[in-house]
């Protein structure tokens, strides 16, 4: 224990001695990462934030004014926007649980897979998702989905029995489906990616506990609630925090899967402000900027809530 | 005590055993079953596409070769994509590494702060949020409507969570290895590129991984500072190729598809042993 100790304090010594005066010199390191964060997220965002403050208009050759919190006071009296609040917030409602959910309990029982061969081929069938870009994923499903050829139909039809030519639901182009197709994707993008981060943690849980609990008595289900999920409960809380923010903000599926169809239910604040910034008239960007910010803030209020609310307790 | 319970475990056990493998084969078919189909569609004959048929009756490969010499912009596209990714996992991956560094084993002022920072914008809408302004910086700069243009802001998608990554790889390193280098009196660059850099490679791995993904299929800024057919990037190419009919029809959609999603499974089939390993270390933990 002392040679410990004295070893680290030499250390430190060392470190200080030699690095105390090139601190500052240091932060070279940091210069490459700097660069883009600053130029193009940092920046970016305060210059927004800076136009929502404005009458901005892109396409128009005029100076934009300042107009104090109008842009923030229309934002919150237009129906448009608070439709899309609505609707961005029933995809999250209904995409997060599921997509946490279904993971667990698969992660939990992969988990327990003892051959080592089988249990990394399923691993790695599961990730395949994972290794395909967001976007490609968005352009396959909406095919998956389309009302003559999409094999969900066929399956649903042909296969299955249940609905016929004629009655086969229509999953795009603006329908109430739209939303439950956009939600199935999702989880089937994020199944393989949300099973590895439960398994990681399943693989902190000591073997020998599980086991207790099985002499003692337990049965599965109870040992499922009392010994699994409390110990996963650091990563579910921050997969559910983290799954929040990118459901909140989901843009590029609704572009993919509904267009600009105001009716859709894909039509949420993401993609109504980016049809202001960037289609509508003169391009609204002061307005579009307010828009963007509010809806972060709200999204914000409820991420600190959650974070509050999951904070560890130790 | 112990032969009743190996016993009742012994009785539970084949049922339990099957069960578990069925549910878990279940979603192994819904994960694979998308690809296999659009995988067959690439090899159906040009009318048989049109019909609902699973399993086509006669294969036909000529799509892939259509596609790849018929249409005339998307060896252009494709040579885009492949440029601007490589280009930002590169100069990512560089960053991140240079970040993860000195977040851990370089004594820098205001460390718990940056660290914080970049856990914050975890949460934020940046992506989103940004995209306005990003498209006035990119006109300043005369980099609308570039392919190169496109690099700039594509590093800094997943730049946080690449440094993160990094930072908790370096975390896993033992100290006296620093310790000693600098004994030896390597400075801290030294340090970094000829002792530490080896030990990186599971890191190296899964923050190139990660941002491969991100950035080969990015769509929302692609389709929003590019405007032409020639400076377009597979994604946005596929996005809007949906017709069915002449040079897009379903077969040859689904060759490009399959094209575009290929590179990124055999990636991921060559180092899967580093990425799960360089996943457990240090992804999870952020």
């Amino acid at each position: 224990m002392a040679t410990v100790t004295s070893r680290v304090a030499s250390a430190a010594r060392t470190w200080r001695s030699t690095y105390r005066m090139a601190d500052y010199a240091n932060l070279l390191f940091l210069v490459p990462a700097t660069f883009f964060f600053v130029g193009w997220q940092i920046y970016p965002i305060i210059r927004v934030f800076v136009l929502s403050f404005t009458d901005y208009k892109y396409l128009e050759r005029n100076p934009p004014n300042f107009v104090g919190l109008q842009n923030y006071i229309n934002a919150l009296n237009d129906p448009l926007f608070h439709v899309g609040l609505l609707r961005a917030f029933a995809f999250t409602a209904a995409f997060v649980p599921l997509t946490i959910l279904i993971p667990l309990v698969l992660a939990v029982l992969i988990d327990r897979v003892t051959t080592p061969w089988l249990s990394s081929f399923y691993r790695i069938v599961l990730l395949i998702p994972a290794v395909i870009p967001g976007p490609l994923v968005f352009v396959l499903w909406k095919w998956l989905f389309d009302f003559q050829i999409g094999p969900v139909n066929t399956i649903l039809v042909d296969w299955l029995g249940i609905f016929t030519r004629q009655t086969a639901p229509q999953w795009l182009g603006g329908t109430p489906l739209s939303l439950p197709a956009v939600i199935i994707m999702e989880v089937w993008w994020g199944l393989g990616y949300h099973t590895m981060f439960f398994l990681a943690g399943l693989a902190a849980i000591p073997k020998d506990l599980s086991e207790q609990a099985r002499i003692d008595g337990a049965s599965e289900w109870q040992l499922f609630w009392r010994v699994i999920v409390p110990r996963l409960l650091p990563i579910l809380s921050i997969l559910v925090v983290l799954r929040f923010g990118t459901a909140m903000s989901v843009i590029d599926e609704y572009l993919i899967f509904g267009g600009f169809q105001r009716t859709s239910p894909t039509y949420t604040w993401t993609v109504y402000m980016y049809d202001l910034a960037f289609r509508i008239g003169d391009w609204l960007q002061g307005y579009a900027a307010a828009i963007g910010w509010l809806g972060a803030l709200i999204m914000m209020v409820f991420v600190v809530g959650m974070l509050y609310v999951f904070r560890s307790r130790d | 005590m112990a032969a009743a319970i190996q016993r009742r475990h012994r009785r539970r056990f084949p049922t339990s055993l099957i069960a578990r493998h069925a549910v878990i084969n279940v979603f192994l078919v819904i994960i694979v079953l998308p690809l296999i189909w659009v995988l067959l569609m690439s090899v159906k004959s040009l009318p048989e596409s049109y019909s609902t048929n699973f399993w086509p009756r006669q294969f036909d490969f000529s799509h892939y070769g259509f596609v790849l010499t018929r249409i005339q912009t998307l060896p252009q596209n494709m040579f885009n994509s492949v440029f601007v990714t490589l280009a930002t996992v590169a100069i990512t991956t560089f960053c991140a590494i240079l970040g993860g560094y000195a977040l851990v084993h370089v004594k820098l002022p205001g460390r718990m702060l940056l660290i914080w920072l970049l856990i914050a914008s975890l949460f934020f809408p940046t992506r989103l949020l940004s995209l306005i302004s990003i498209y006035e910086i990119q006109r300043q700069l005369g980099l609308l409507n570039t392919v190169v243009g496109l690099i700039f802001p594509y590093v800094t998608l997943n730049l946080a969570v690449s440094v993160l990554i990094m930072r908790g790889i370096f975390e896993q390193l033992p100290h006296e290895l620093v310790e000693a280098s600098r004994m030896d009196g390597c400075g801290p660059w030294r340090t970094l590129f000829l002792v530490l850099l080896p030990l990186l490679l599971n890191g190296i791995v899964v923050v190139a991984m990660v941002n491969f993904v991100g950035v080969w299929g990015e769509y929302l800024l692609a389709i929003t500072l590019t405007n032409d057919q020639a400076t377009r990037t597979l994604p946005v190419v596929l996005a809007s190729a949906h017709s069915g009919m002449g040079q897009w029809a379903y077969p040859r959609i689904a060759a490009v598809y399959v094209i575009a999603i290929t590179p990124g499974i055999i990636i991921f089939a060559l180092f899967q042993r580093l990425y799960f390993k360089g996943l457990t270390e240090g992804a999870i933990k952020l």
